[in-house]
């Protein structure tokens, strides 16, 4: 929706919280790159970084919801304008909950600084991150474009991150058969990629808000779902 | 999931009490309203939003031939009410009028008694046997206007002299008192205040159990907040019609979407 509304104050609120989604995005992209950079690099500092870092995303969140809630009370969203102020709502909580997860995989990397290396499994980890992290800027592209299309290529990307986790859950249950010394840290490692594989279900949960605030209709639930460990013996 | 979507939303019949067939309305030169299909569904509030002028009153006024008063006024197509034309010559507009009952934007008493305002119509249209009958349908008619309990110890008080927002439920009390099947409603409750707005609106949500509603407003607020259906009215042209939570959610017209919310279009 190109055209002006009326009362320009209206515009002015909606760029707004749209502008504060962008920038708990950019935050969001940056702390999920550098808790698998310090991962791989097992770099403490960084690590310590993401864990700060993340309350700047918590407090965008409560700002976003703030001003929100002002936004519904005193314009009346209609039509589109509804749309984009209830995934605004809903980007938000994605978002925070993916900030959520950079930080907890920043906090294992501590632990894990000082325990045995997983023959590259955090480079895997970092790719897997990687992408996600990919996703989450197409999302994110696809939503202040307004591109339906991209979202939608977003959703169907995910299928790749499932397919990493599945083949890292196996990887860490064979290390942890062949020598249980290896079970502290796999189980660390284990978290760090549901963690990601997490996160790349968060970005699909933003795609999805995209298609909605551009068609006005929910995507069709028929996404592959390649995520099968909870079948795994 | 569905039965749990509220209940007040959910169109009870889906009986069609007025049809429109490619009406056309003229004044004079003026091609005031293009080619207009609709069907207005029974026991459910309508509302018709769109611009000043955009056609949504003179409409409106199409279906209880308020239009006849207007010299220049031509109307044609179809307009159907239970199936029968109201435009044809046999009807006798003051009885369509007493089934098709309407209320104004101001509140227009008469200069009588508050009893004589209600009672005026059942008597002109003989209703009534007795005293007693008329005791009783100007009681019912009240208490259907959500009015009787502030009015009850003074019937013989003038209806002028009542508040903004009780002259209006007078209006909709004498209007129901008829027996009408079908309710039309011209900006009901633009001169009133909010409280009396909401009383009103609380009337209309009660009045649709017996008849079909249908309201001229330029409250887009107010259409979200009573009607079950909602057309969209642009330039003479029905742009749009569909239920009420679409239109406020996910209109298909673009001209729609660019009206409700508040944009230049």
């Amino acid at each position: 929706m190109s055209e002006q509304h009326i009362a320009s104050a209206f515009d002015r609120d909606l760029e707004t919280i749209q502008a504060q989604i962008m920038k708990m995005g950019g935050l969001v992209e940056a702390a999920i790159m550098s808790a698998a950079r310090a991962l791989e690099t097992r770099d403490q500092e960084l690590a310590q970084e993401v864990r700060q870092g993340d309350k700047a995303i918590d407090a965008l969140e409560e700002l976003i919801n703030e001003e929100t809630a002002r936004l519904i009370a005193l314009r009346a969203p209609t039509a589109g304008d509804l749309r984009l102020v209830l995934s605004v709502l809903k980007v938000s909580a994605n978002l925070e909950r993916i900030g959520d997860y950079s930080k907890n995989i920043a906090k294992r990397t501590t632990v894990l600084v000082n325990a045995g290396e997983i023959n590259g499994s955090a480079a895997a980890l970092r790719r897997m991150a990687r992408e996600v992290e990919r996703m989450l800027r197409d999302a994110l592209d696809a939503y202040i474009q307004r591109d339906a299309e991209l979202a939608a290529d977003v959703i169907e990307r995910d299928h790749e991150v499932d397919q990493m986790y599945n083949g890292l859950f196996r990887e860490f249950l064979t290390f942890m058969a062949e020598d249980p010394r290896n079970i502290s840290s796999c189980m660390h490692l284990h978290f760090i990629a549901k963690n990601i594989e997490r996160m790349g279900d968060h970005v699909t949960a933003i795609a999805e808000q995209v298609v909605y605030l551009v068609t006005g209709e929910r995507p069709s639930e028929a996404r592959p779902k390649a995520d099968n460990t909870s079948q795994t013996i | 999931m569905n039965d749990m979507t509220r209940v007040e939303r959910t169109v009870d019949s889906k009986a069609i009490k007025i049809a429109a067939n490619d009406v056309q309305v003229h004044y004079g030169d003026t091609h005031a309203i293009k080619d207009v299909n609709v069907e207005i569904e029974d026991k459910t509030v309508t509302a018709f939003i769109g611009p000043s002028g955009c056609g949504k009153s003179t409409f409106l006024r199409c279906l209880n031939r308020m239009n006849d008063t207007i010299d220049i006024c031509r109307v044609t197509g179809d307009i159907l009410l239970d199936g029968e034309d109201i435009y044809d010559k046999r009807v006798d507009p003051v009885q369509l009028r007493a089934k098709v009952g309407m209320v104004f934007q101001k509140p227009n008493p008469f200069p009588k008694s508050i009893y004589d305002n209600v009672a005026y119509g059942p008597r002109i249209h003989g209703l009534a046997k007795n005293k007693a009958e008329l005791d009783e349908l100007v009681e019912k008619s009240l208490r259907r206007g959500a009015i009787w309990d502030e009015v009850k110890d003074r019937l013989d008080a003038p209806g002028t002299g009542l508040s903004g927002g009780q002259q209006q439920r007078l209006c909709i009390a004498r209007a129901v008192a008829t027996e009408p099947e079908v309710l039309l409603m011209d900006e009901p409750c633009s001169a009133l205040d909010p409280i009396a707005t909401a009383q009103v609106e609380e009337l209309i949500d009660d009045l649709r159990k017996r008849y079909s509603v249908v309201i001229v407003t330029h409250s887009m607020q107010q259409a979200a907040r009573v009607s079950q259906k909602t057309a969209f009215f642009h330039l003479g042209n029905l742009v749009e019609f569909g239920e009420t939570g679409q239109i406020f959610t996910n209109p298909e017209d673009p001209r729609t979407e660019s009206y409700i919310t508040g944009r230049i279009g």
